[in-house]
C-alpha cells in the first residue's frame, strides 16, 4: 500500500447511506483551501486599484489599509462562524442560525448581488487588459462592453454544459496571482519606488473627506473572496481547525501584497494618471511604468564588468522590458477570466444552498436532466450580470457605479455576519466554537468579540455613506433587495412557511463530518 | 495467483458493470474476499458537493441494486456504497485507500472520442494513483 498518496486540492466526498452509513472523509487541507480562496481574493486587485483611485486618488493606499482593517474583522468573524457552522452558505448560514430564515435570506440575497457584480466587473476589465494587444478593446466603450458581455455569455454556456474545472485550475489561478503580484512588487521596489515621489503623490492628490470615506468603502471590493473560502468549508478536512488558519493566512498574504502593489502604483505614476489612463487596468499601468524604467545597458553594466556577461544581461533586461507588459496583460486577463467563472459557480452554489433551506423558490435549484448543472440559476444570474453591464455601452462611468453596487451587497452581507456572530454568542453560548474570537467584552453574562462589534459598526457606517452618496448603488441595490424580499414573502406565504423562524432542517441524506 | 481479501468494484452505470461484478465474484470466491461495489456521482462545481440530484441518485440505486442481484445469483454478498465527489477517479482511489483493498476492478465499454479509443478521466487517474492492483474489464467492441 502506497503511503505517499496525497489527495488533490478539492478532493472530498459525501457518502449517502445505502447499506450502512460510513464516516465521511474530507480531503481539502489548508494549501488547497488557501489556493481556492486566494485565487478569488487575489484577482480583485486587478480592478479594485483603479476603482479606488478614481475616488480616493492619493489616499488609495490609505483607503486600502483602512478597508484592510475591516477586512481583518470580517475574516475573523467568518473564521469563528465557519468553524462553528461548517456548511455551505457563508454569512447567509450564520444569519439563518443567528436570527432566522428572514435574515438568512437578506444576507444571501445581498451576497448574490455582490456575486453578480463581481462577475460583471471581472468580465468588464478583461478587454482593458487585452487592449495592450489591440487598442479598441480598451478605448472603445462599445467594443469593451460588448466583449465583456460576450465573455459572460460564453462562461454561462460553459457552466450550463458543465465543462469540468479541475482543482488544478484553482491552484494554477492562485499561483499565477501570487507570481504576478510578487513580480510586480519586486520589480517595482527595485526600479520605480521612490519614497519622496510616493509621499508627494499621496499628499498632493489627497481627496476630500467625502471621497476618502467613499474610497474606503470601495476598497472593500479588493477583499472579495472571504465568502468563497467559507463556502468551501464543507469540502475541507477538519474545517473547524483548518478554515480559520487558511483565512488568517489569506489575510496576511492579501494585506502584504495589496499594500505592496498600491505603494508601487503610486510610485510608478500619479494618482491622476492611474485614475484616468489606467483605471480599468491598473496593474497593466504599473507594468508599463516598470518597463519604461528598465534601462538594459545601464542595469547590465551595473551588475557586471565582464563583456560577455554584460551582453547576456543586456539581452535579458531588454526581453524583460519588452515582454513584461504583454505578460502581465495575458496573465491578468486569464486570472480575471477564472475569477469571473468562479463568481458564476459561486452564485449558483449559493442559490442552490438558499433553495435547499427554502429561502428561495426551488425552481432556482433546478438541475438540468442531462448536464446535471443548476442551469436556471446560472442563466438567470448571468443574464442579470449582462443587464448590469448594458450602461457600459453608452457611458464609461459604469465602472465606479459597479463598485458602489458591489459595496452595497457585500457590506450588507458582512453586517449580517458580524451581527449573527454576536447574536449566537447571546442566544447559543453553548454552541461549540472550535475557533473562538478573543478580545471579548463582557456584557452581563455574555462575551462579545470586540472585532465583531467594531466590524458591525464600521461596515454599517460605510454602507450608509455609500447609500447616501451613490444614487446608482442606492436605487439599484434597494431595488434588488425589494425584488428579493417580494419573492421571499410570496414564496414563503405560498408554502405556508414561517417568515421569520427557521423552516426546519432541509432533507439531507447524510451529515457532513470527519 | 493473487491472494485477495478485499475487492473494490467501481460501478459506472454502463453495460460493463455486470461483467465486472461477475468477475469480482469469481475472483473473490476462492479466498472468500469481500467485495465492495461503489457508485460515484460526480457533482459539478456549480453545485454544492452534497447537492441532492434525484435523477442521479435514482440511477445509482438501480445500478447498485443490479450489482447486488448479480452477486446473489452467484451466491455472493456484496457491500454497496454511494458516494458524491467532484471527480470519480479521486473518489475511487480514496475509497481503495480507506478500505485497504487488494484489487480495484473497473468495467468499461468501448468508447471513442474523435475517432480514437477513449478511457475517459477516471480510469487513467485510477491506473496512475491506485495503491493496489487495478483490473480493467472492457466490453467487446459492438
Amino acid at each position: 500500500m502506497r503511503n505517499n498518496w496525497q489527495p488533490k486540492p478539492g478532493d472530498k466526498f459525501v457518502r449517502r447511506p445505502r447499506v450502512k452509513a460510513h464516516p465521511l472523509r474530507r480531503v481539502l487541507g489548508i494549501p488547497g483551501l488557501y489556493s481556492v480562496g486566494y485565487g478569488n481574493v487575489g484577482s480583485s486587485i486587478y480592478y479594485a486599484l483603479g476603482i479606488i483611485a478614481l475616488v480616493a486618488m492619493g489616499a488609495t493606499p490609505i483607503a486600502l489599509a483602512v478597508a484592510g482593517v475591516f477586512f481583518v474583522f470580517v475574516t475573523l468573524t467568518y473564521a469563528e462562524g465557519t468553524a462553528m457552522l461548517p456548511e455551505a452558505g457563508g454569512s447567509s448560514s450564520f444569519a439563518r442560525h443567528g436570527f432566522g430564515d428572514w435574515a438568512g435570506f437578506i444576507s444571501g440575497w445581498a451576497l448574490m448581488l455582490s456575486y453578480v457584480v463581481t462577475i460583471a466587473i471581472s468580465a468588464f476589465v478583461i478587454p482593458a487588459y487585452l487592449g495592450y494587444f489591440w487598442a479598441p478593446l480598451k478605448e472603445s466603450a462599445v467594443m469593451s462592453t460588448a466583449v465583456s458581455m460576450g465573455i459572460i455569455f460564453f462562461l454561462m454556456i460553459i457552466n450550463v454544459i458543465g465543462v469540468r474545472e479541475t482543482s488544478f485550475v484553482n491552484v494554477l489561478a492562485a499561483v499565477m496571482d501570487l507570481l504576478v503580484q510578487i513580480l510586480i512588487i519586486a520589480l517595482g521596489f527595485l526600479l520605480v519606488f521612490n519614497l519622496d515621489v510616493l509621499v508627494h503623490n499621496i499628499t498632493f492628490y489627497w481627496p476630500s473627506w467625502e471621497n476618502l470615506i467613499l474610497g474606503i468603502a470601495l476598497a472593500a471590493i479588493a477583499y472579495t473572496g472571504v465568502e468563497t473560502m467559507s463556502q468551501m468549508a464543507e469540502e475541507t478536512k477538519q474545517p473547524a481547525k483548518r478554515v480559520p488558519r487558511a483565512l488568517i493566512l489569506m489575510i496576511i498574504t492579501v494585506l502584504i501584497l495589496f499594500g505592496g502593489v498600491s505603494t508601487v502604483a503610486l510610485s510608478a505614476m500619479t494618482p491622476q494618471e492611474l485614475a484616468t489612463n489606467w483605471a480599468t487596468d491598473p496593474v497593466a499601468g504599473i507594468a508599463h511604468s516598470i518597463s519604461l524604467a528598465i534601462t538594459p545597458e545601464e542595469m547590465a553594466a551595473g551588475l557586471s564588468s565582464e563583456k560577455e556577461a554584460v551582453i547576456v544581461l543586456t539581452w535579458i533586461f531588454t526581453e524583460l522590458r519588452n515582454l513584461l507588459p504583454g505578460l502581465v496583460a495575458v496573465l491578468a486577463a486569464s486570472i480575471l477570466l477564472l475569477a469571473t467563472n468562479a463568481g458564476l459557480m459561486g452564485i449558483s452554489r449559493l442559490a442552490f444552498s438558499l433553495g435547499r433551506h427554502q429561502l428561495i423558490p426551488s425552481a432556482l435549484s433546478r438541475v438540468h436532466h442531462r448536464f446535471k448543472t443548476p442551469y436556471v440559476s446560472i442563466i438567470l444570474f448571468a443574464a442579470v450580470a449582462l443587464v448590469i453591464l448594458v450602461p457600459g455601452l453608452f457611458a464609461p462611468g459604469v465602472f465606479i457605479e459597479l463598485g458602489a453596487l458591489y459595496v452595497f451587497g457585500s457590506l450588507l452581507a458582512f453586517m449580517f455576519a458580524h451581527a449573527s456572530i454576536l447574536s449566537l454568542r447571546i442566544k447559543r453560548p453553548d454552541l461549540p466554537r472550535p475557533f473562538k474570537l478573543g478580545w471579548n467584552i463582557k456584557f452581563r453574562q455574555w462575551e462579545l468579540p470586540i472585532t465583531a462589534i467594531l466590524g458591525l459598526v464600521g461596515t454599517a457606517a460605510i454602507w450608509l455613506v455609500v447609500i447616501a452618496t451613490q444614487p446608482y448603488g442606492r436605487w439599484v441595490g434597494l431595488g434588488w433587495m425589494a425584488i428579493g424580499l417580494g419573492v421571499y414573502f410570496l414564496f414563503r406565504w405560498r408554502k405556508r412557511l414561517p417568515l421569520s423562524q427557521m423552516a426546519g432542517k432541509p432533507a439531507r441524506p447524510n451529515s457532513v463530518g470527519t | 495467483m493473487m491472494k485477495l481479501k478485499r475487492i473494490l468494484v467501481a460501478a459506472r452505470g454502463n453495460g460493463a458493470d455486470e461483467e465486472a461484478v461477475k468477475l469480482a465474484c469469481d475472483l473473490a470466491k476462492k479466498s472468500k474476499a469481500g467485495i465492495y461495489v461503489v457508485y460515484i456521482i460526480e457533482v459539478k462545481r456549480s453545485l454544492p458537493l452534497d447537492a441532492v440530484i434525484e435523477s442521479e441518485i435514482q440511477k445509482a440505486e438501480e445500478v447498485l441494486t443490479r450489482a447486488e442481484d448479480i452477486a446473489a445469483e452467484r451466491d455472493y454478498e456484496v457491500e454497496t456504497d454511494l458516494i458524491q465527489a467532484r471527480e470519480a477517479g479521486s473518489a475511487i482511489v480514496d475509497e481503495a485507500m480507506e478500505r485497504d483493498v487488494d484489487l480495484i476492478l473497473m468495467g468499461l465499454t468501448y468508447k471513442t472520442r474523435f475517432g480514437v479509443f477513449d478511457l475517459g478521466r477516471a480510469v487513467p487517474h485510477v491506473l496512475k494513483e491506485a495503491p493496489c492492483r487495478v483490473l480493467l474489464c472492457r466490453d467487446p467492441v459492438s
